[in-house]
C-alpha cells in the first residue's frame, strides 16, 4: 500500500502525540471528570470514611452565589469579578514589562551575564518552597518579603525627608509596590521572550541596517513580527498565570479541605475551568486575526 | 529624507576596511562630522537611560535578597538588634551551617541526589514536550489540531489543588485505561506494577511510588509539562516552511528532519524549556509528596524542616549544639532564609552555565530568514 505523503506525514506525526494523549486520559482525563460529577452532588464523609454521594443538581452553583461566602468573608461572585478586573490590568503590564526586561537583557553590554542571571531570579522565586521560605514569621501575620516597598527605607525616607504631599506620595508608593509584585510575575515570560529575540537571525537587522530602518522601525518591522507566536504564547501563559496564583484557585482548596464543602469547592474548580477558557477564547480570537495577518 | 540620501555614499566607504598600511580616516565634510556626532550623542544617551533602567530593575529584583543580608549573615545572638539596617554588626555563616545541618540529613548528598532527580526529569519532560510540540506545530489535522491545543490548555489552566482530591482516590486506584493488566504481563519484574489494591483485579497504588514521576513525565503529564509544549509549539511556528521542504527534497523522512533539522534550530527553545524543567522539577514539593516521600529531594526536606511547629525543636537544637545563648522567632527566621540561599546555590550555578549557552547559539546559528 502506497500513502500518500501528507497522509504518511499525519500517521507519523501522531506518533509524536500518543505519550501526551495516552498520558492525558490515564492522568487527568478522570480527575477532572470526577470533579465535575463533585460538584453535582453533596458529599458527606460516612463512618467508615468512604464518601456518600447525593445527587443534588445544579444546588453546589446556586449555594456558591448566594449563601457562600470565601475565607475573607467576600462574596464569591465578588472574587470572581475582581479576579478578572485584575487580570485585564496585569495581563498587559506584564507582557509589555517581560518583553522591556528581554530587550534590555538582549543588548550588548559588559555584564550582561550577572544582569540575565538577575533577571531570571524571579523565576526561581516564584517556586513555592521559596516563597514560603521567604516569608517574615515574626509577629502575628507573614508578610511577603518583595512586596513591602510601602515600610522600606527607601519609602520611609520619601515621607520623612522631603516635601512632596502625601496626596502625591502615596500613588506612587502604590505604583512602585505593584512594580515590585508585576515583576516577581514576569520571570518566565522574559526568559522566553529572551529566546525569542536570540532566534530572530541577524542577517534580518543587518538587511534592515541596509536598508536604511531606524532603530524604531527595524523593531515594529523585525523584531515584533519575528516574534508574534511568542507573543499569543506569553499572552496566554500569563492569563493562566495571574489566573493560577489569584485567589480563586486558592478558594477551591478552602472550601473542599478547609470547610469540608467537597461540592462546592469543585462547582468552583468548574466555574473556574470555564472562566479561564472563555477569557482564553477571546483573547485568542482576537489575537489570531492580528497573526494571520502579519503572517 | 535628503539627509539620509546624502549619508548613503559615505556610509559605505566607512563600512569597507581601509587597505592595508593605510591607516587614514577619510576626510569628513563639516554635515558628515555633525551627523556622526549626533549619532554619538544619540548613542551615549541610549546606552545611559538603559543602563539607569537596568541597575534599577535589578536592584527591584534583588531587593528581598539585599534585606536578607542583615538577618542570614549576622551572629544569631545579635538578631533583634535595633542598631542593624543593612550590614550585620558581627559576621557569622553560623546560619548556614545550622541549616545545612537541618535541611541535609545525608550532607551533600542530599544535594546531589535531587539535582539528578531532577536532571532526569528534565532530560524526559524535554524530550516528549518538544516531540509533542513539534507535531502540534508543524502537522496539520483538520480537528485534532484544534483538540490537542485544547487538551493541552486545558492541563495548564487546571490548578493541581482543585483536583486534588479526585486524583489522589483515583492514583491509588489506577487501572491506567484498562492497560495495567496488560503491562504486567508484559513487566513481571517491574516492582512499581506490583502493588495490587485489596479486593480489586487490574488496579495498582500509584501513590508512594517515585516510578510514578517518571512515568507520568515520559507521559507528558509531568510538573508544568504542558506549558513547554506550548513553548516549543510557538517556536516550531517561528521556524520557516523552507527548511522542512529543502530536507524533503534532500531525502529526509519524518523523524529524522526533526531530529537533525528543526531540533538544532530549536536550541533556544531547547535550552529555556530545560532551565524552566530543572528549576521546577527540583523545587517541586508537590508530586513529590504525593509520590515519592520518602526519597531525597532538598525542596522537600526545605519545607517539611521549616514548618511552625517544629520551631521549637530546631530552636532547641541550634541552642543546644551550637551554644547560642538566646534564639527567638528572628533566628527560626534566619535559618529558614539561609536554607532558601543554600537550597537556590544549584539553580543559580545550571543558569549561568545555560545561559552562556544560549548566547553562543545566537553567534553561531545560521537560520535561514
Amino acid at each position: 500500500m502506497k500513502l500518500s505523503y501528507t497522509t504518511k506525514r499525519k500517521l507519523l506525526g501522531f506518533t509524536f502525540l500518543i505519550p501526551f494523549l495516552l498520558g492525558f486520559f490515564m492522568f487527568f482525563a478522570k480527575p477532572l471528570f470526577e470533579t465535575f460529577k463533585y460538584s453535582f452532588n453533596k458529599i458527606t464523609i460516612d463512618e467508615v470514611g468512604n464518601m456518600v454521594f447525593t445527587p443534588n443538581g445544579i444546588q453546589n452553583y446556586i449555594d456558591l452565589f448566594t449563601t457562600e461566602v470565601s475565607s475573607a468573608n467576600t462574596q464569591v461572585l465578588r472574587v470572581l469579578l475582581d479576579e478578572n478586573t485584575n487580570m485585564l490590568i496585569n495581563v498587559p503590564l506584564i507582557t509589555l514589562l517581560s518583553l522591556f526586561l528581554a530587550l534590555l537583557a538582549n543588548r550588548q553590554f559588559k555584564g550582561r551575564a550577572i544582569v540575565r542571571m538577575i533577571f531570571f531570579l524571579p523565576i526561581i522565586l516564584g517556586l513555592e518552597v521559596v516563597t514560603d521560605m521567604m516569608t517574615i514569621t515574626t509577629g502575628t501575620d507573614t508578610l511577603q518579603t518583595g512586596g513591602l516597598f510601602a515600610e522600606s527605607f527607601v519609602a520611609r525616607m520619601l515621607v520623612r525627608y522631603t516635601a512632596i504631599p502625601m496626596t502625591y506620595l502615596n500613588p506612587i508608593i502604590e505604583f512602585v509596590g505593584n512594580i515590585f509584585n508585576v515583576i516577581s510575575r514576569s520571570g518566565v515570560q522574559t526568559l522566553v521572550f529572551l529566546a525569542a529575540l536570540q532566534s530572530i537571525s541577524p542577517s534580518m537587522y543587518e538587511v534592515a541596517k541596509i536598508e536604511g530602518a531606524t532603530g524604531y522601525e527595524t523593531f515594529w518591522k523585525v523584531t515584533i513580527p519575528s516574534i508574534l507566536h511568542i507573543v499569543v504564547f506569553v499572552v496566554i501563559y500569563t492569563i493562566v498565570d495571574v489566573f493560577l496564583t489569584s485567589q480563586i484557585a486558592q478558594e477551591a482548596y478552602h472550601f473542599a479541605f478547609e470547610n469540608s464543602k467537597i461540592g462546592i469547592g469543585s462547582a468552583l474548580s468548574v466555574i473556574y475551568i470555564f472562566n479561564v477558557l472563555i477569557v482564553l477564547g477571546v483573547v485568542l480570537l482576537f489575537t489570531r486575526k492580528v497573526v494571520s495577518n502579519n503572517g | 529624507m535628503a539627509d539620509k540620501e546624502l549619508f548613503i555614499p559615505t556610509r559605505t566607504t566607512v563600512a569597507t576596511p581601509p587597505p592595508p598600511g593605510k591607516k587614514k580616516k577619510p576626510k569628513l565634510s563639516a554635515d558628515q562630522n555633525i551627523y556622526l556626532a549626533k549619532k554619538q550623542v544619540a548613542n551615549f544617551s541610549l546606552n545611559l537611560i538603559s543602563l539607569i533602567l537596568i541597575l534599577g530593575l535589578c536592584f527591584v529584583i534583588l531587593y528581598p535578597f539585599i534585606q536578607l543580608v542583615p538577618t542570614v549573615l549576622s551572629a544569631l545572638e545579635d538578631l533583634g538588634n535595633p542598631n542593624v539596617i543593612w550590614l550585620p554588626e558581627e559576621w557569622s555563616t553560623l546560619s548556614f551551617t545550622a541549616a545545612s545541618a537541618m535541611t541535609m540529613p545525608e550532607g551533600f548528598m542530599t544535594m546531589l541526589k535531587s539535582i539528578g532527580f531532577a536532571l532526569v526529569l528534565m532530560v524526559i519532560q524535554v524530550f516528549v514536550a518538544a516531540m509533542t510540540g513539534y507535531t502540534m506545530a508543524r502537522v496539520k489535522y483538520p480537528w485534532l489540531s484544534p483538540v490537542m491545543f485544547v487538551l493541552v490548555i486545558l492541563v495548564f489552566l487546571t490548578p493541581r489543588q482543585s483536583l486534588l482530591l479526585a486524583q489522589y482516590i483515583y492514583f491509588s486506584n489506577f487501572d491506567g485505561l484498562g492497560l495495567v493488566p496488560l503491562l504486567q504481563k508484559i513487566l513481571p519484574n517491574a516492582a512499581w506494577l506490583q502493588h495490587p489494591v485489596a479486593g480489586k483485579e487490574g488496579v495498582i497504588m500509584l501513590i508512594n511510588q517515585p516510578a510514578s514521576l517518571y512515568l507520568m513525565a515520559a507521559l507528558g503529564n509531568g510538573v508544568n509539562q504542558s506549558l513547554m509544549i506550548l513553548i516549543f509549539s510557538q517556536f516550531f511556528k517561528n521556524i520557516p516552511k523552507e527548511l522542512e521542504e529543502a530536507a524533503l527534497i534532500d531525502g529526509c523522512g519524518f523523524y529524522k528532519t526533526y531530529f537533525k533539522i528543526m531540533i538544532p534550530n530549536a536550541i533556544p527553545a531547547v535550552v529555556i524549556v530545560a532551565i524552566l524543567s530543572f528549576v521546577w522539577n527540583y523545587g517541586d514539593t508537590y508530586y513529590t509528596r504525593y509520590f515519592d516521600p520518602e526519597g531525597t529531594h532538598l525542596a522537600s526536606e526545605l519545607a517539611m524542616t521549616f514548618i511552625d511547629a517544629n520551631k521549637q525543636t530546631l530552636l532547641d537544637r541550634v541552642r543546644i549544639r551550637y551554644g547560642v545563648p538566646v534564639t527567638t522567632d528572628m533566628t527560626f527566621d534566619a535559618l529558614k532564609q539561609a536554607g532558601v540561599l543554600i537550597f537556590l546555590v544549584p539553580l543559580v550555578v545550571l543558569y549561568l552555565f545555560a545561559q552562556r549557552w544560549l548566547v553562543e547559539n545566537l553567534e553561531n546559528s545560521g537560520l535561514v530568514g
